[in-house]
């Protein structure tokens, strides 16, 4: 199934097998609600890191490209006219937090930045405001691994791994988007330090997404059928998973980490890397969601 | 009061004759099930059987799709019955996720099961079902305000389905949950459904 395919065309397929995947949030519109999940982890990631390193430019970046998720994840809904009556529910749903960790993160992150355009930072208010935009950046990078992992229905989420392997994938996000940005000529990053921190998150993740999988491939019937989606050579995402994952988001920036932690390599060529890593970042995000097989119901027929 | 379905697995014939009573008491579109009825063969030529599981919204006491709903859509009645509000849902679809039953449809656009526009049938019922929001069973509840039993329990012609009480402990599905051994589908995630099956 082509993934901008409408979920419909699907249904009454999938409504008749045992394992029966999840479309709505990967499919059709569903592709809004990755981008979201792309677009606004990285923007908080850049947000850590422009704030590490003093970049003006890159917290600008960083709203910018946060806001962009927000409106995506607003053009994945159904009713987009009545996104407001998301923030009812923080004491119990993650969307809830996540949709107010985002607003906290936006208000804040602008005044904040309009205080250091005028200079007056340095005071107890622009302390604030960073702090409750650092509060914001947390919640944005936490809530999407926790919005998985609580649902009980898809084994393959359900896991405390998810929300470890969304933070990493969002902090080295940001870490990219900043590598792409000093290609294009955005000075101020400290390309040395900013790849070798880069490097340490990539390889963190590539350990998350081999102890993940591994602990997945043992669990259940469902869990191991979505394992075998992304690891199966005719699986439904093993080629989005090959070469989008492991191939463009690990083996390319690993390799090209080490390289140019031991040797001389380019800006341009650093940036090239950040747009491959970045292209990872997204399509983990595609492949969890693409792998996501409800827990069977058929198998469970009551008998004596 | 606590309303529970009680679906007897050895009657139930496998005929659909519940999910075409839903589909004509409540006027589902295209693409989505209230009612239905999974199949399942099992063992090997020529001990081969198979079986049937009516499934339905769980309407379970501690419902994963509401815990999750980010807009207090999705709510528990006094009487045990789930349901979402449509006019407050956005269509998130995070209670699909959540639900470990398969019992939520998102109806994303408008469809007629005929291809050339709506019929005068479709016309009446269409607007109980706004696009853009997420609708699943909410046990007839407009049945059960005229006293009335649910559409796929009053049209089943096995008799595979009971409707009732289970807080009264003298209700015909008490009775039977207690004495048949009804059981609900994946307790162990704590969801506590409000449909029991009667072992086939
Ligand atoms: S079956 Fe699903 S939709 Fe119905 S109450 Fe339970 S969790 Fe909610
Ligand atoms: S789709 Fe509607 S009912 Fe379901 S979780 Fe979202 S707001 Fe709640």
């Amino acid at each position: 199934m082509a993934i901008w395919e409408d979920p419909f065309q699907k249904l009454s397929e999938d409504l008749k097998t045992t394992l029966r995947p999840q479309r709505e949030w990967v499919a059709g519109r569903g592709l809004f609600l990755l981008l979201g999940h792309f677009l606004s982890g990285a923007g908080a990631g850049t947000w850590l890191f422009s704030i590490y390193y003093g970049l003006a430019a890159g917290l600008m970046l960083s709203l910018g490209v946060v806001a962009l998720g927000g409106v995506a994840h607003l053009l994945f809904l159904g009713r987009f006219g009545r996104a407001w009556r998301i923030v009812r529910q923080p004491h119990k749903s993650w969307i809830s937090r996540g949709l107010l960790s985002m607003a906290l993160f936006l208000v804040c992150g602008t005044a904040y930045l309009l205080l250091e355009r005028i200079g007056a930072v340095s005071g107890a208010l622009g302390g604030v405001l960073l702090l409750l935009s650092l509060v914001g950046m947390a919640g944005i990078l936490l809530y999407k691994g926790f919005v998985y992992a609580v649902s009980r229905a898809i084994p393959f989420w359900n896991t405390p791994l998810l929300p470890a392997l969304y933070i990493a994938y969002g902090v080295r996000g940001g870490a990219a988007i900043l590598l792409v940005a000093a290609a294009l000529g955005v000075g101020g990053v400290e390309l040395s330090s900013l790849e070798f921190i880069k490097l340490w998150v990539v390889v963190s993740s590539a350990v998350l997404v081999l102890i993940y999988l591994a602990g997945m491939s043992s669990s259940g019937v469902a869990s191991r059928r979505s394992v075998s989606q992304l690891l199966g050579l005719r699986g439904s995402a093993s080629l989005a998973f090959y070469l989008g994952v492991m191939l463009l988001g690990l083996v390319v920036p690993i390799g090209m980490g080490l390289f140019s932690h031991y040797g001389t390599v380019l800006p341009w060529v650093l940036g090239l890397v950040g747009v491959s890593s970045l292209i990872g970042d997204f399509y983990v995000k595609y492949c969890v969601a693409r792998a996501g097989i409800y827990l069977p119901l058929s198998g469970e027929f009551p008998a004596r | 009061m606590r309303y529970v379905m009680v679906i007897d697995l050895k009657r139930c014939i496998g005929c659909y004759g519940c999910q075409i009573a839903c589909k004509s008491e409540n006027a589902t579109p295209p693409g989505v099930f209230w009612a239905r009825v999974l199949k399942q063969e099992a063992g090997k030529f020529p001990n081969v059987r198979r079986s049937s599981l009516p499934l339905l919204c769980m309407h379970c006491q501690d419902p994963a799709c509401q815990q999750v709903c980010p807009t207090g859509a999705t709510t528990k009645s006094d009487n045990g019955i789930v349901e979402v509000d449509s006019d407050e849902c956005v269509g998130c679809r995070y209670c699909m996720m959540a639900c470990p039953y398969g019992a939520r449809y998102f109806n994303a656009k408008e469809r007629s099961y005929f291809g050339q526009g709506l019929n005068e049938y479709e016309k009446v019922g269409y607007p109980n079902h706004p696009t853009g929001v997420v609708g699943k069973c909410d046990f007839c509840r407009h049945r059960l305000e005229k006293k009335l039993e649910p559409a796929c329990v009053a049209n089943c012609m096995a008799r595979a389905r009971y409707f009732g009480d289970v807080d009264d402990p003298n209700s015909e599905v008490s009775h039977l949950i207690r004495e048949k051994r009804g059981q609900q589908l994946h307790p162990e995630l704590g969801t506590d459904p409000s449909v029991y099956y009667l072992p086939a």
